[in-house]
């Protein structure tokens, strides 16, 4: 289907329950509906195959329009379906839960409740999502209201029991500080034996607030801010924000900025996707792996560096354009890097589908099906390892990807091995695209006058990130700075599908299974309950914690 | 043979110190963190850097560490916990913090999530600056935390000037 043809089905679909529609962009509808309508649209929606659930984006319209807005967001190749639904400006207005429809929308209706103050009725967990145990009730980060002083930190809840025994089965905690991942996330598995019965995750450790806080800054402050939203995927969330915030302003970017910002995000996607290989292979106790695949990518590093000056937080974007020019020198540093990465990467592909003790890890570990992939919402990589065609890159291509095309890579097996196999096989695609890129580079201006206020008026931009799809929501006011930024961050969509395939497999593959999707713990912070067991508690953290220091200086005191 | 305590005290002084300078085990505590910290002190410890040539090891336990390496600015959920890391350290231990966010909470500062910078929760021996550090900036603050300890000091305690109100 093409995007007018969805967008004209949509229209049509949901025309019983639209109360106003409008097309803020060419590949966007807008339809405004009732609250009580939304289980019925969506599932309209979903039946009719007319997209997957990408974000929900929850404002507060301010005091003069007295109203909450909460957009939910489908997307299908490049068209963009809203359904935009307005609620009453008091403490807790219900809105109807989706989640028995669409799995992935239980983050989404948490953050709605905790971040907004919207009663999410017959979502299955409301309890805390992203914001810390010790934060007041009725304290709502996004309302326009919202004041540091209000969220002083108060005696927390009775935190969840992290330890227990019912019958035979027990729940292992895992986290927050772990050896096996270099990010805090909270995770408790129930097993019976060694096999998992039920997971559950607690995020939050790095939910710094970021969304807010893009409200006071600036736009070009924002740039610089929004890069750091994840040290991996930096160049990810500049372009995306960049892309979205020129097209609110109506600046045309040189095609030379595009391009060269594609070479920089291709080199970001080899960087990071070799990062990804050595951690996987770490967790599979591959160590050596670990070792020749990090050694490899600081060939990447050193490329990124000669072009931005910086290893990590590259910031080459700008808005309206690049800051650093390509130079020949540039071009001959990156063919001879890419014929050195090129044989690297086919030799590892080698070896994640040959070495046959790693196979023992890999193969027929937490298979996905088509079908599960979709209804788990899964994204990028994880996503395509089950044969879901879904890469913004290709079903809306931005920036310079229209001029140099990248091919799509899906595997069918949708195991951990399908997800080496096609991580590795984009490496090769990035690096023949950077080759193509690089030969035909456009000649013209860097970069172009950015206004330093931007027209009032909404947009949404995607990009594919390393891990899947980005998608930005902003929203000009007219001002200085943007009046609502809403960023959903491809790992989020990811977890529930590795949750809920770790039932059932060993306790030991775990981190095998979560290093399998690529989690990025900066980039989202929530947490999500797929399925709980009753557990009882003997020590509850804190007495846990006195017995520990007092055990401690006891031993200390014999020696 | 007798042997007098003070001889005896002075080769232990002397064994430790000898054994504390060559294997300094490590852990690595992401309090807030975008990740750009993290990644590169990775990167510090394979093949290209290198750490582990000083002794350095990255351990996953707290209990088996000398030095805490703190990334990011602290968030309110992760205070406690890193607290209870530092806590669960056998003494003596010292505590590096990497990054400008654990120095100041830069980008991060004034979110409404952040508790502020590592040292407004722990007291830290070694700060390395940067956004993120590079692997030889951090090599560098590693060694000279070692050099301090070859001669039995402890870094000078740094105070920080008064946040001025934005």
């Amino acid at each position: 289907m093409t995007t007018e043809t969805i967008l004209q089905r949509a229209g049509e679909i949901l025309a019983p329950f639209s109360k106003g529609n409008s097309t803020p962009e060419t590949n966007r509808l807008d339809v405004q509906i009732e609250a009580t309508d939304l289980p019925a649209a969506t599932s309209a929606m979903l039946s009719n195959d007319l997209g997957y659930l990408s974000a929900i984006t929850p404002t507060d319209l301010g005091k003069e329009v007295n109203k909450l807005e909460v957009i939910y967001h489908f997307c299908e190749g490049a068209a963009i379906t809203s359904l935009r639904i307005h609620l009453p400006r008091e403490d807790q207005p219900d809105i109807p839960s989706i989640s028995d429809q669409i799995p992935v929308a239980s983050f989404f209706e948490r953050e709605l409740g905790e971040m907004l103050g919207v009663h999410v009725v017959g979502t299955p967990d409301s309890s805390r999502l992203f914001l810390p145990d010790d934060w007041p009730e009725g304290v709502y980060p996004l309302r326009e209201d919202f004041t540091i002083e209000q969220a002083a930190p108060v005696t927390p809840r009775e935190t969840l029991p992290e330890m227990g025994r019912v019958g035979n089965k027990f729940t292992v905690p895992i986290g927050p500080q772990h050896p096996a991942l270099k990010e805090p996330g909270h995770f408790e598995f129930a097993v019976d034996g060694e096999i998992i019965t039920g997971a559950r995750m607690r995020l939050g450790y790095v939910h710094r607030g970021i969304e807010k806080a893009t409200e006071q800054r600036n736009w070009i402050q924002n740039l610089y801010l929004l890069e750091r939203i994840c040290g991996i995927c930096s160049h990810t969330h500049t372009s995306a924000y960049a892309m979205g915030v020129e097209k609110l302003a109506q600046v045309e970017v040189p095609p030379r900025a595009l391009a060269i910002r594609e070479i920089v995000a291709g080199l970001e996607r080899i960087h990071s996707h070799l990062l990804w290989l050595g951690v996987a292979a770490h967790e599979a106790g591959f160590d050596t792996l670990f070792m020749y695949s990090w050694r490899d990518r600081e060939t990447v590093m050193d490329l990124l560096e000669t072009l931005t000056g910086n290893r990590v937080n590259y910031s080459i974007t700008v808005l309206g354009g690049v800051k650093y020019d390509f130079t020949a020198e540039h071009s001959r540093a990156i063919h001879k890097a890419m014929d050195y990465l090129e044989e690297r990467i086919r030799y590892y592909l080698h070896i994640v589908t040959t070495d046959a003790s790693f196979l023992q890890r890999t193969r027929g570990i937490g298979t996905m099906s088509l079908e599960e992939a979709k209804h788990f919402g899964a994204l990028g990589p994880t996503a395509r390892a089950s044969g879901l065609e879904r890469d913004v890159r290709i079903d809306s291509p931005y920036g310079a990807y229209n001029r140099f095309p990248v091919s799509l890579i899906t595997a069918e097996n949708g195991d951990l091995e399908a997800r080496f196999e096609v991580r590795m096989k984009e490496l090769l695609v990035s690096c023949f695209a950077i080759r193509t890129i690089v030969d035909n580079l456009p000649a013209g201006e860097l970069a172009v006058r950015f206004p330093r206020k931007v027209p009032a008026g909404e947009t949404i931009s995607r990009v594919e990130a390393p891990r899947g799809e980005a998608f930005y929501y902003i929203k000009s006011g007219g001002g200085e700075s943007p009046t609502r930024l809403k960023i959903r961050t491809p790992s989020l969509c990811n977890w529930t599908s590795a949750l809920n395939k770790s039932i059932g497999h060993q306790l030991a593959d775990v981190p095998m299974l979560i290093a399998g999707m690529d989690p990025c713990f900066s980039c989202n912070d929530r947490m999500i309950t797929v399925r709980r067991e009753n557990d009882s508690q003997t020590l509850s953290w804190s007495q846990m914690r006195e017995y520990g220091i007092k055990k401690y200086a006891e031993t200390r005191e014999t020696k | 043979m007798n042997v007098p305590q003070n001889y005896v005290n002075q080769l232990m002084a002397k064994i430790t110190t000898w054994a504390r300078v060559n294997s300094p085990w490590a852990i690595h505590f992401n309090s807030g963190s975008c990740n750009g910290c993290d990644i590169e002190i990775l990167a510090t410890l394979t093949p290209r850097y290198d750490i582990e040539r000083f002794g350095v090891k990255l351990r996953g336990s707290p209990r088996h560490a000398d030095v805490l390496i703190c990334t990011g600015p602290v968030t309110r959920q992760a205070r406690e916990r890193l607290l209870r890391t530092y806590e669960q350290m056998p003494d003596p231990k010292f505590v590096v913090a990497v990054g400008s966010c654990g120095i100041s909470g830069g980008v991060f500062q004034g979110c409404y999530n952040i508790v502020g910078h590592i040292n407004e929760v722990l007291p830290v021996d070694a700060f390395i600056p940067g956004c993120p550090p590079r692997p030889e900036a951090i090599i560098d603050g590693i060694v000279k935390l070692l050099t301090h300890l070859q001669n039995g000091t402890r870094p000078e305690p740094i105070t920080f000037a008064p946040q001025e109100t934005a």
